[in-house]
């Protein structure tokens, strides 16, 4: 119970993390790409814009050089291209060159780097696209434009022009960091609002763990009702059924605590039975003895034969009553296990192997008292021992050995029968197991031996449950000094 | 004088078409023609004084403007030495301009600023910027400085190239286009004083001699006529006007004054000196 209330507990927890980080890493996805799109298509925007100014730049140039570059008028090149300068300021031309059909500069906006009637150097126009296209260059913040002019049909000169576009690659950047931002405050965001309303929507499952841990501490609480109607149609289909369960848990709890007390008054019934059985036994020679007695009393060696047959049989029942009353004395304060409590064990199941004639195999290998509480383990074992006696045939072996191994105390009962059924031998070895019977009609027993394991810790293993016979061992740990002085 | 006017009357009768037409005067490409308040001002000023319409006529060259006049298209033009000595058979002064109070100027020859130059020795090989191949200052002082010593701008400079205004002489040596430049003292001086980025990126290597300042003339046929007579009174008279000086005042000019030909003598001896090396 307590690790599916864990579990419970630890699922509602990881589902309060999983789901927002779950969204923190779709809003990541989400915003990887939408920056990446957003900077494509302004890439293509700034692309085109710069397409359309460039050409338009150009155009207009083009126009107005084609006489000067015919005449290869420096000057008025020159003036062109100086005055041009104001009219396109839009697109920030850091410097344009005319040259002739041959690539020697007519006339360029920047004489220092190419001056006049000098050969353009072949680096320099290996810069530019061939086909006219505006070229950007990010790691020099440029884009280079390149313009042949035709005039007449014959290619007279060109136009190289470069344009400063650090502004557009500063928007660029800008556009970059406000989605970076933007995103990262938008996922940061879902990111408390997603663990907001798993923690509101996983809050029934709190609801669901709380009962289930007060559950713990006695029988199944139902959720109250007005509890369940508040809650959406899953989680009232789920409170229904846990409150349905602990109906029927705690009916069956009940129903099981009945069965107990009903078990106990026939085992009781039982040993009333086998006592009597018992007492009957050595009465019927003390009765011999006394009838002897009264009539041959008078002779010595009658008389102490007699009293001596008497003195045996009163001292059986004497220890017979002995063991019952250590058994189920009133005050049974905590003690530990002693050698004599298991001896008394073969007593007590005494007249039921005689019944079936069954042979007993004892062997208690305990130097003295152990740490274990005695009255729990000797009812555990008693329970084993019977229900050995229980299973064996006629004249069958029933076995029994106890002693301290690894700090534990083990006690191991076997029996001649024929066998274990699967779904009983699993029953005894399942943890927890205690809290109900295997069912309402049988094995109650075994169910009293498991109720003593759940609370002394102990481990009971089936080691053979084959046709040749059932080995049990039951090993519980020794209580330490201090948890035995308290 | 009442006698005097009756006896105009029946002349400006007969000539209703005449004094009907415009006077049209011509303005070469000094520096400050593109400023359009000045001639706006200049034409007005022209049309009170003569009591005409006055038309301004410009042209992008010395020569078109040199060739209206001297077809008879114009009445009178503001040209430059250069012209009026080499057409000093066909044109005649009207007035020259006063600056700093002298009818004289001078030709610089400009370098950009910083440039290690102190004499046109060390000018050899430049691109060199020329105003105007009819302008005196702006091309025939440097050719006859270069022609004192026997050489012609061809041979000696790298190559020349002819903006057609002295300010773009002052931009083309300015922006580094071209290593050195001949410009109009007058002009660059004034150029100084209203814009001074454009002027201290050059520096003058060199200044000539005083020589006459480009004249106002006209066809020498005409020199006597109403219409050069009205416009030659209207300069005369702009320094004594308000309208006269606000416009003298744009131009950085004194007045207008009445000068002997002999003020040109010097420029008509250094294009003798050219032509000597050319012919």
């Amino acid at each position: 119970m307590k690790t599916r209330l864990t579990a419970l507990q630890e699922t509602s927890r990881s589902f309060a993390v999983r789901v927002p980080a779950a969204v923190a890493l779709l809003m990541v996805a989400i915003s990887i790409i939408v920056t990446s799109r957003a900077l494509s298509r302004l890439e293509d925007n700034q692309q085109r814009y710069l397409e359309q100014l460039s050409s338009a730049y150009l155009d207009g140039l083009s126009a107005s050089l084609i006489p000067s570059v015919v005449r290869e008028d420096v000057w008025e090149v020159f003036d062109t291209l100086d005055r041009s300068r104001e009219r396109y300021k839009g697109l920030n031309v850091r410097w344009v060159t005319v040259t002739n059909d041959d690539d020697r500069t007519i006339a360029s906006s920047a004489p220092d780097m190419f001056p006049p009637l000098e050969q353009m150097s072949s680096d320099a126009v290996a810069k530019f696209q061939p086909g006219g296209d505006v070229v950007i260059d990010e790691a020099t913040s440029e884009a280079r434009m390149m313009r042949p002019l035709v005039y007449q049909d014959q290619g007279i000169g060109r136009i190289y022009a470069v344009a400063d576009v650090s502004g557009l690659m500063a928007e660029r950047n800008q556009v970059l960091w406000e989605l970076i931002v933007t995103n990262g405050l938008l996922t940061l965001l879902f990111m408390a609002l997603g663990a907001i309303v798993m923690r509101w929507m996983l809050r029934p499952l709190g609801t669901l763990s709380q009962h289930l841990a007060r559950s713990r501490q006695g029988s199944m609480m139902p959720i109250a009702d007005e509890i369940v109607a508040r809650q959406s149609s899953e989680f009232h289909e789920l409170f229904s059924h846990y409150n349905a369960m602990a109906v029927a848990v705690n009916e069956r709890e009940l129903l099981a605590s009945e069965l107990a007390e009903e078990e106990k008054l026939a085992s009781v019934g039982r040993l009333a039975s086998g006592m009597a059985h018992e007492i009957n036994n050595p009465l019927g020679g003390m009765f011999n003895a006394l009838d002897t007695l009264k009539r041959y009393g008078s002779r010595d060696d009658v008389r102490a034969t007699s009293i001596r047959l008497l003195e045996q049989g009163l001292a059986g029942i004497r220890d017979l009553v002995r063991s019952t009353l250590a058994t189920y004395r009133a005050d049974q304060r905590p003690r530990d296990l002693t050698p004599t409590d298991l001896d008394d064990l073969r007593l007590l199941i005494k007249p039921e192997a005689r019944q079936r004639h069954l042979r007993l195999s004892w062997q208690i290998e305990l130097a003295g008292a152990v740490h274990v509480p005695a009255v729990p383990v000797r009812d555990a074992i008693l329970n084993l021992l019977l229900n050995a006696c229980h299973s064996c045939r006629e004249g069958g072996t029933v076995g029994f050995r106890a002693g301290v191994s690894e700090a534990r105390f083990f006690a191991e009962v076997s029996d001649t029968g024929e066998g274990l059924p699967p779904h009983i031998a699993e029953y005894l070895e399942r943890k927890g197991a205690g809290s109900a019977p295997i069912d309402r009609r049988s094995g109650l027993g075994l169910w009293i031996v498991k109720r003593h394991c759940d609370e002394l810790g102990a481990e009971l293993r089936v080691l053979e449950a084959g046709t040749g016979g059932t080995r049990l061992r039951l090993e519980i740990p020794l209580r330490s000094d201090v948890e035995h002085a308290a | 004088m009442l006698t005097g006017l009756v006896s105009l009357l029946p002349m400006r009768a007969a000539t209703p078409s005449r004094a009907a037409e415009p006077l049209r005067f011509g303005l070469t490409p000094v520096f400050l023609t593109s400023d359009i308040e000045l001639l706006a001002k200049f034409k007005n000023y022209l049309s009170r004084q003569t009591g005409r319409e006055v038309q301004l006529v410009q042209r992008r060259t010395y020569e078109e403007i040199t060739s209206l006049l001297l077809s008879g298209q114009l009445t009178a033009a503001w040209i430059c030495g250069y012209p009026l000595v080499q057409y000093q058979e066909q044109l005649a002064l009207v007035a020259v301009p006063l600056w700093n109070n002298q009818p004289l100027y001078s030709s610089y020859l400009i370098v950009p600023q910083g440039r290690e130059a102190s004499s046109i020795g060390d000018l050899r090989g430049d691109l060199h910027a020329f105003s105007d191949p009819n302008s005196n200052s702006g091309y025939l002082v440097t050719t006859a400085l270069l022609a004192e010593k026997g050489l012609r701008p061809e041979e000696f400079f790298r190559e020349t190239i002819f903006t057609y205004g002295h300010r773009n002489v002052v931009r083309a040596v300015a922006s580094g286009l071209a290593q050195s430049g001949s410009v109009d003292g007058y002009v660059w001086e004034v150029m100084a004083s209203i814009e001074p980025d454009l002027t201290t990126r050059t520096k003058v290597m060199l200044k000539s001699e005083l020589l006459g300042f480009p004249p106002v003339a006209c066809l020498a046929s005409q020199a006597g006529s109403p219409d050069v007579m009205a416009i030659r009174s209207a300069l005369l008279a702009m320094r004594e006007d308000p309208d006269g000086q606000s416009v003298l005042s744009m131009l950085r000019l004194d007045g207008f004054a009445e000068e002997p030909p002999g003020l040109y003598a010097p420029i008509a001896a250094k294009m003798r000196l050219v032509r000597s090396l050319t012919q």
